[in-house]
């Protein structure tokens, strides 16, 4: 991508302009540059450029010095995202500085931030599943939250549009709840998933065991190449296998000469013309500089994360909007969501000792719902429910630390593949509560003297209760499978740790309870769009940005038509 | 179990079954000390001596290198002085000093310089005496993690210096950088030895 127009201060006036280019701005992106808006999309960190910003894709442990461990210093600066366990050496560049960019916990809440072009779109799991209408319905028919605007025949064919072009592989099984995507040929369970499947399909009716469902190409699609099993995804694909907006939607925006990109924008806040009655354009602190710059636009989308773009929508006040825009409802910031996660159970397979399997494949597999689906699956000890993610293999070497041994054969042992195991862990639905919320702190600035972000947000009664249920059932499921050395285990943690952070400005029916209309349209404030994971009204028990990407895709293609018909 | 009394037992365990030490051992021993052939950046001298016949002791040469051709005792140095903080750094400083401390009490002389069987029988006791790591789920040790003593972290530190090094794992485990395919069921007498990445 070589025509990025950094000087972007030439040119202050833009027909869309995209906050955020994560997962949904990328995709809002390329909507908007493809409908033939002159869009300019703000991103607060750095430039990424796909492939040639990925210096450690191709790194191999001993290639750098100190085998992806960390200094003290950078474990410092990323205070916050090392409670994820996920970032090492290798993708240490593409996390935020939590130094820089505090927040407050009122109750612990774990708040994972990537401030690049691209942003956690690189380092996000890319499991991909449809919302269903047991979704869209639940919140009407238990009475938790308020209705989604929508229902799964909305949404369905933006489902299928991104999916076109995104590519997600996986399995079409057919089931209600679950509806398949526009597939690309799944990837391949090995000798023991196969076999487990086999018997939790078997012992527990209505239970299915399948492969992860993955924007990963296993078919080149538009000149990305196909996945080669590295499994070193959230260092940047070489071969733009799996799904980032740098690999996929900003190139695509970018090659219909309409898109501007403009980094080290934070946004401050949105410029509301009170004789308009509608949005004119936002205001962003220049983050290397600190210089305040505007920028002009007819539409403006907001996607630069859940709580991100709740920030900039509280700290957007005017006489009209005294509480943030478009928060006539008082609901602005609240019904924050976000899955439960790590509760499970692990177990050896016996057997199989001359299988093994070849590549290292980014996917696991999947347990969908199986409770509360119907009558005769319903449960009294809680509403919604919950999937599994997980996946076997064969121990490595790292197995040696337990084994009451040393020395030469010891060695020598370890050089060759151990037992099977196996593991489940479950991802249960977290409702929308008016308590779960976060609020400007206006006595904790950040260095640019923003308001920085207070979060009080936790898991209630529901949710335990979904835990509960989960680590008995994973425990279940494997005994009944037959595996040996079950371990369950609940590794009982703060919100925020499923990185699946949605709700704070909610689509809904009614203004009065919600802050967004069916397209995601600001109520009193139509020119501005909501689209990132901020919009969602419950949070089903599937990963989101799937989801994330139809939203936006169907948000934006209104919007262009909306503005051909001058409605906005 | 309290580790410290845990390492103090089985030093002193151990020292019971042997003959107290004679002043000749302990003059044998002095002539045999080795002095280190690298500098390091972390650790005192004795204590990189402590860390050397460790990893060596772990995971000796046989038909496949040992730990110490693949330098992995001074990656261990490297790794406590540029990865631990102030507080980490002290911690293995004074477990290491402990450790010697206990078995010179029972020995009469301090690790690296007992013969090649005490030193089994030491890390042995060690070894039967030490918690457990919890089994973990994509990086994280599921369920409330036991402190594991500093037998067990220091054995688990020695395992990956020398499985992620380069010669290991290029050479000794099955080196497929690119795979290009996933397939999930193949003989293992295909691959043989376990994929090093």
């Amino acid at each position: 991508m070589a025509n990025f127009n950094i000087d972007a201060k030439k040119d202050m006036t833009y027909d869309a302009i995209v906050i955020g280019s994560g997962i949904s701005g990328g995709w809002a992106a390329k909507e908007l540059c493809e409908n033939g808006l002159k869009t300019l999309v703000l991103e607060r960190g750095r430039l990424v450029e796909h492939v040639k910003d990925y210096p450690t894709m191709m790194d191999d442990p001993w290639d750098t010095e100190l085998r992806g461990s960390l200094t003290p210093e950078l474990k410092e600066k990323h205070v916050v995202g090392m409670r994820s366990g996920f970032i090492g050496m290798d993708t240490e560049h593409f996390h935020a500085n939590d130094q820089e960019n505090p927040y407050t916990e009122i109750k612990p809440f774990m708040w994972v931030r990537a401030h690049q072009m691209g942003g956690r779109s690189i380092l996000w799991g890319k499991q991909c599943y449809r919302f269903s209408d047991l979704d869209f319905e639940a919140n009407a028919k238990d009475g938790y939250g308020v209705d989604w605007p929508i229902r799964y025949k909305d949404i369905a064919p933006w489902y299928t549009h991104v999916e076109k072009f995104a590519g997600i592989s996986g399995e079409a099984m057919g089931l209600p709840h679950l509806p398949d995507s526009h597939f690309l040929p799944p990837m391949e369970l090995n000798c023991v998933e196969k076999h487990v499947k086999s018997r939790i399909e078997k012992e527990f009716q209505g239970r299915h065991m399948i492969i992860g469902r993955v924007a990963h190409l296993t078919e080149p699609l538009n000149g990305r190449g196909v996945c080669q099993y590295r499994n070193r995804c959230s260092r940047g694909c070489p071969y733009g296998a799996y799904f980032s907006s740098n690999a996929v939607t900003l190139p695509a925006a970018n090659a219909t000469g309409n898109l501007t990109i403009r980094p080290y924008s934070i946004v401050q806040s949105i410029i509301y013309d009170e004789q308009k009655g509608k949005a004119t354009g936002v205001r962003i602190i220049d983050s290397e500089t600190s210089e305040v710059v505007e920028y002009y636009a007819r539409i403006i989308f907001c996607n630069a994360s859940t709580l991100s773009t709740t920030q900039i929508l509280l700290n957007s006040v005017s006489d009209r909007f005294p509480n943030g825009l478009g928060n006539d409802s008082g609901e602005l910031g609240h019904n924050l969501m976000d899955h439960t996660y790590r509760v499970g159970a692990m177990g050896i397979v016996d057997g199989f000792e001359n299988e093994y399997y070849k590549g290292r494949r980014p996917n696991g597999i999947y347990i969908p719902r199986y409770v509360n689906l119907d009558e005769k699956s319903k449960t009294d000890k809680f509403v919604r429910g919950f999937g599994y993610q997980g996946s076997g293999g064969r121990a490595g070497w790292g197995a040696g630390s337990n084994i009451e041994d040393f020395g030469g054969d010891f060695k020598d042992s370890l050089m060759k593949p151990g037992p099977w195991e196996f593991f489940i862990t479950g991802f249960a639905e977290c409702l929308p509560y008016h308590e779960n919320h976060v609020y400007l702190d206006k006595n904790n600035l950040d260095k640019w003297g923003q308001p920085t972000l207070a979060i009080d947000c936790e898991f209630k009664e529901n949710e335990k209760a979904m835990n509960r249920q989960i680590r008995i059932d994973a425990k279940e499921m494997l005994e009944r499978a037959g595996l040996k050395d079950i371990v369950d285990f609940d590794n009982e943690h703060e919100p925020g740790y499923g990185i699946h952070e949605m709700g704070t400005a909610r689509m809904g029916r009614d203004p009065k309870t919600s802050v967004l209309n069916a397209t995601n349209q600001v109520h009193s404030c139509k020119n501005v769009f909501v689209t990132d994971g901020a919009c969602m009204t419950s949070s089903s028990c599937v990963n989101p940005s799937l989801t994330y990407m139809a939203i936006t895709a169907r948000a934006a293609n209104h919007a262009v038509s909306e503005l051909k018909k001058n409605n906005l | 179990m309290n580790r410290r009394n845990a390492l103090r037992k089985t030093a002193l365990m151990a020292g019971t079954a042997m003959a107290a030490p004679s002043l000749f051992s302990l003059l044998q021993s002095c002539k045999q000390q080795n002095r280190l052939d690298w500098k390091p950046l972390f650790l005192s001298e004795e204590q990189a001596r402590f860390v050397s016949a460790f990893v060596d002791t772990i995971l000796p040469r046989t038909d496949t290198p040992g730990a110490l051709d693949v330098k992995t005792d001074i990656f261990l140095d490297l790794i406590f002085a540029k990865t631990y903080d102030a507080k980490g750094q002290e911690y293995v400083a004074s477990e290491i000093d402990k450790f010697n401390a206990d078995i010179k009490a029972g020995f009469g002389k301090v690790f690296a310089d007992l013969g090649t069987d005490d030193k089994k029988a030491v890390l042995r006791k060690a070894e039967a005496e030490t918690a457990k790591f919890n089994p973990k789920v994509w990086g994280t040790a599921v369920g409330k993690q036991e402190p594991v003593g500093f037998y067990r972290s220091l054995k688990s530190m020695a395992l990956w210096g020398y499985f992620s090094s380069e010669e290991i794992g290029k050479n000794h485990l099955n080196y497929d950088p690119i795979p290009g395919e996933y397939r999930g069921c193949i003989p293992l007498s295909e691959v043989g030895n376990t994929w090093s990445l």
